[in-house]
């Protein structure tokens, strides 16, 4: 590394301990450490191993020891996860122990005591580190001011997981009201390797705002597994290759497998299991897993105890696995940040490159990972889009300071539209969110006696609770993430995690399954607990998790077509693959980086429509969904339509023949409203924006309600309000975030805007190579929920009246 | 209106999609757990559900009025959710409801979220006895037919690899339990301990209702 002799940072108080070590300053520390010194707010880029975590604290501990017996909170340290805030403590402690440096750190979050919560009231440590919700209801809290008044410092750890979610919405605000306590607050985010540097600086800098930014000149070694087995046309499972996976383990020290879904963790270590001669040590990491086993599975990671880790995106973020020397990603990258992280998840260490092997489980996932290869050579990251705010976080953010004491709307509205994403929020729009907490904002006025909050007499901008009782509901009820419905799965007495509703009304008992790598047999549920015993079952089903599922990134997918189209690169494909796409020229094309390729036959008795648009999953499903509509008004009579990332198939009785007509732009805007409202979108968002606005619930105290039941009620709740209340600002809200997230809105928009000019239209006498893919995938049912309730209803009835003769009803 | 032919207790009844049940050849209509006003009453738990459930379900009984013209229109229970259940009734509702009142006969049984609260002009009974049949909100022993509420029933139907819940008309041969007529009322399973304890686990006859269609299923 390169010292500089004029290195401010060799009279800082950790030098010492940095010498012992044998490190020595990286630039962008020493940069970081001007800036802030000068009074910029400052985001800085750097990837793990380039010691991010002591950059943000290098200012900090410099002030508190200058600063001698600094009194109260100094510093205050944001984390996305629990977990990760632990970590940072463990790597705080050493320097500060080692050189016994006055100065005091402590962690808070949904784990901390309520003991431990309350001492940390009285006597607040120099540096607090918590997570987002943690901080929102510090900031509830009726001494909040005084408690953040001398704040001098705030550090958004892994601020690239915070700058498009609802999350991020919540972080702002509260970060806003910690500049109005401290005004001379100083903002530090750390923050991945990102595309759009400028806007994470525009989300979270106000004073002379920086950039710091050190790249890594050691690029990972990526290659895709090498198979002898035919590559599945179709499918996620990559069981084609899982000796040759289990070869590549046997060959590392400490592999982490990362695959896409929970589903997938499960079978892949199924599978891996069966095959394990060597008897390795293989452990399973997702989500859902009870918390006690996941940190059971990290602590041996940590310690090299295991083989090999199988794992979702749980094992994605932080944490420091030192140890680790090959991942492997089975199934497509999806994103080049999300590979590069994952990727990074290796060799811990800057100078040594971190290893990968990728294993596409179909065709069309090899072209995805190969393209993710050469897009990482180019470090082509993928772009994150800032959002506009939601309206529900700011609900909660009006609730929760109005816990805090009283307080004047105009002050909350000014401060409130400093923050990045509410800086376009209309004052109407917060007025509404005003009225939606004081009584449910409703039109009809039924309410005037059982207020929330109310207006003081004497000025009727201040507003006041009502009732000090509701800062309990606010605090029970803060944070965004929704879970879905979910139950205990008991072992006995153990709790192995939790599985979702949906999946366990599904079986019957005796049933088996998989869940945190064991055959399990469905005994009974009582009480929300679902009771199992180990099952020696061979045949087992694999509990669903719905959510999670990633579209394909624009970047990544642009860049997968324009792979496509190089056809001077294909003889260095396998030959199945190379070959695939020869004949696909020949039948049909191969389409240009800018062309849609469009291609129509019959099949069966039906005619087929295969559109490639390469638009990521949530787009193509819209789009799918739109043009069964358009196929609908031009009488072509369609039956279904089935997408996934790369394309559409629709299939229809009649020849499709004005497909250049429909596919445009007009067919978004005439039907959109009709496919958020038939496919349940808004309604799923609708219950989210009730709960995060505290409409309703998550739980009463001392009543634990259980998801089943909130989901029901904003069922209703949605269905009177959508017939009395249509402009109601939640369901307002729930449309925007519908747009925003679930349909990829605006991906689509500029899809459809040029597309007439640029569709390629192939009529074929059968199927093309590049179609079979997508038409493997039909076996999904395309219909409503409403259109499916009644044909479940429908055919059941005629199955029993098919039995009538024997059954005898009435 | 599309309805579902039911035998119970060797009479003929229509089961509506709109959750009531009439009794043709006593021109009555019979309906359950309306629970208006349970809007205001979590409004006092600072539980702001929108405030048109009142209205809407009035609109309900008052387009199935219009359409069936009944002698007699008979509530087993739970009309009200509470005693602040008045409030969300305007002045233009009450207009309406005796404007009804006229041609029919407004019935009202009272059930355990509505004993004690008074509407002009509605006759008031804890049961009500029509030949072998009796209209109760919580059945009780007798060796009667009987028709109530109360339980506000649903079920749980498992086709196809799909779940999905639906509000039901449940009857054995000596108990009908209509569904909740209501806006925000939840709904228990027929299979629950609760219904089970009053209509046993076998020879349910239960009718799902669906959007426009009251559908007809029988477990042995």
């Amino acid at each position: 590394m390169n010292i500089n002799k004029s290195n401010p940072l060799l009279l800082h108080p950790l030098n010492k301990w940095m010498k012992k070590k044998k490190w020595s300053w990286f630039p962008h520390q020493i940069e970081t450490f001007h800036h802030v010194r000068t009074g910029s707010d400052v985001v800085v880029f750097a990837p793990t191993g380039a010691g991010k975590t002591l950059t943000g604290f290098i200012n900090p501990i410099d002030d508190l020891i200058k600063l001698k017996k600094f009194k109260g909170l100094h510093t205050l340290y944001i984390s996305p996860l629990k977990s990760l805030a632990n970590d940072i403590v463990r790597n705080l402690e050493k320097p500060i122990n080692e050189l016994d440096l006055n100065v005091s750190f402590q962690v808070r979050t949904g784990d901390t005591t309520p003991y431990k919560k309350q001492k940390q009231k009285q006597k607040p440590p120099n540096i607090l580190i918590t997570t987002p919700e943690s901080l929102a209801l510090l900031n509830s809290y009726e001494n909040a001011k005084e408690f953040f008044h001398n704040l001098k410092y705030i550090i958004i750890d892994e601020i690239h997981t915070f700058l498009d979610n609802k999350r991020a919405d919540l972080l702002s605000l509260n970060i806003e009201r910690l500049q109005t306590f401290s005004p001379n607050l100083q903002r530090i985010g750390l923050s991945a390797t990102l595309k759009n540097k400028q806007d994470a600086k525009k989300w979270l800098c106000r004073k002379k705002p920086k950039i710091v930014s050190y790249e890594n000149s050691v690029f990972p070694k990526i290659k895709i597994l090498e198979s002898k087995e035919r590559i599945p046309w179709s499918g996620h499972m990559a069981t084609y290759s899982i000796n040759e996976i289990y070869k590549e383990i046997i060959k590392s020290k400490l592999t982490i497998i990362f695959v896409n879904t929970r589903a997938q963790a499960e079978y892949m270590f199924k599978n891996i299991w069966l095959i394990n001669k060597k008897k390795l040590k293989i452990a399973v990491h997702h989500g859902s897993l009870e918390k006690n086993l996941r940190l059971k599975v990290e602590n041996n990671l940590s310690k090299g105890l295991v083989d090999c880790v199988v794992s979702t995106s749980s094992l994605e973020l932080g944490l420091d696995y030192g140890d680790v020397e090959k991942i492997i990603q089975v199934g497509a990258p999806k994103g080049i940040n999300r590979l590069l992280q994952r990727v990074g998840r290796s060799n811990h260490n800057l100078n040594t490159p971190s290893k990968a092997i990728l294993v596409p489980t179909s065709r069309f996932e090899f072209i995805e990972a190969k393209a993710a290869i050469e897009e990482i050579k180019k470090n082509n990251l993928d772009k994150i889009d800032l959002k506009e705010g939601s309206f529900d976080v700011v609900a909660q953010h009006i609730f929760a300071t109005a816990c805090a004491g009283q307080f004047d709307i105009n002050d909350l509205f000014k401060e409130i539209i400093k923050a990045y994403p509410y800086k376009k929020l209309k004052l109407n729009d917060f007025k509404q969110l005003i009225n939606l907490i004081q009584d449910g904002g409703y039109v009809l006025k039924n309410y005037d006696q059982f207020k929330r909050i109310f207006q003081l007499r004497e000025n009727k901008n201040i507003y006041k609770l009502v009732n000090r009782r509701e800062t309990r509901k606010y605090r029970m009820n803060v944070g965004t993430i929704i879970e879905n419905p979910m139950l205990k799965i008991k072992l006995g007495t153990k709790t192995l995690g939790n599985i979702e509703e949906v999946f366990i009304q599904n079986l019957s008992q005796g049933d088996s399954f998989i869940f945190a790598g064991q055959v399990l047999e469905f005994q009974s549920m009582k009480n929300n607990l679902v009771q199992v015993k180990r099952s020696k079952s061979l045949i087992s089903k694999i509990p669903s998790y719905s959510g999670g599922r990633m579209p394909l990134s624009t970047n990544l997918a642009n860049s997968v077509r324009a792979l496509l189209a190089k056809s001077n690169m294909w003889d260095s494909y396998p030959e199945q693959i190379t070959e695939w796409l020869k004949r696909q020229k020949n039948i049909s094309k191969i389409p240009k980086k800018d062309e849609y390729l469009v291609e129509q036959f019959p099949r069966k008795k039906n005619f087929y429509t295969v559109i490639y648009t390469f638009a990521g999953w949530h787009a193509n499903q819209t789009l799918g969904f739109l043009l069964l509509r358009g196929f609908k008004e031009f009488n072509y009579k369609p039956l279904g339509f089935v997408a996934n990332d790369y394309a559409i198939v629709l299939w229809s009785l009649k020849e499709v023949k004005e497909i250049k007509t429909i596919l445009n732009l007009e067919l978004l805007d005439k039907h959109l409203d009709n496919y958020l409202e038939e496919t349940s979108i808004v309604k799923r968002l609708f219950r989210d924006n009730a709960i995060i606005s505290c409409l309703i619930e998550r739980r009463l105290p001392g009543m634990e309600k259980t998801g089943k039941q909130v989901l029901f009620s904003s069922d209703l709740i949605y269905t009177v309000l959508k017939n009395n209340e249509p402009d109601h600002i939640l369901l307002k809200s729930s449309y925007e975030d519908a747009k925003k997230n679930m349909i990829d809105y605006d991906r689509l928009r500029e899809i459809l805007k040029e597309i007439d000019k640029k569709i390629i239209l192939k009529k074929l006498t059968c199927i093309s190579p590049l179609a079979v893919p997508i038409i493997l995938e039909i076996n999904r049912e395309n219909l409503s929920k409403k259109e499916t309730d009644e044909y479940i209803l429908e055919d059941l009835e005629n199955e029993i009246l098919k039995e009538a003769n024997v059954l005898s009803i009435n | 209106m599309y309805y579902q032919l039911i035998n119970f207790g060797n009479e003929e009844f229509h089961a509506y999609p709109n959750k009531s049940l009439y009794w043709k050849r006593l021109n009555t209509l019979i309906v359950s757990d309306l629970h208006i006003g349970k809007s205001i009453s979590y409004a006092k738990n600072k539980q702001f559900l929108p405030p048109y459930d009142t209205k809407e379900i009035l609109n309900k009984i008052f387009v199935s009025l219009d359409k069936i013209k009944p002698c007699n229109l008979i509530i087993v229970g739970d009309l009200l959710h509470d005693v602040f259940s008045t409030l969300s009734i305007k002045d233009q509702d009450y207009k309406n409801l005796s404007q009804y009142m006229k041609n029919t006969d407004f019935i009202w049984i009272k059930g355990n979220h509505d004993k004690n609260i008074q509407i002009e002009g509605f006759k008031n009974f804890t049961n009500y006895k029509i030949g072998k049949f009796l209209f109760t909100h919580i059945p009780i022993k007798t060796s009667l037919f009987q028709i109530c509420g109360h339980y506000h029933p649903k079920v749980k139907i498992v086709h196809r690899g799909k779940t999905i819940f639906k509000t039901s008309f449940v009857h054995n041969e000596k108990i009908f339990i209509l569904p909740s007529f209501g806006i925000l009322t939840g709904g228990l399973d027929v299979h629950s301990k609760q219904i089970s304890d009053v209509l046993g686990k076998n020879n349910l006859s239960i009718y799902p209702v669906g959007q426009d269609k009251v559908y007809k299923l029988k477990l042995k």
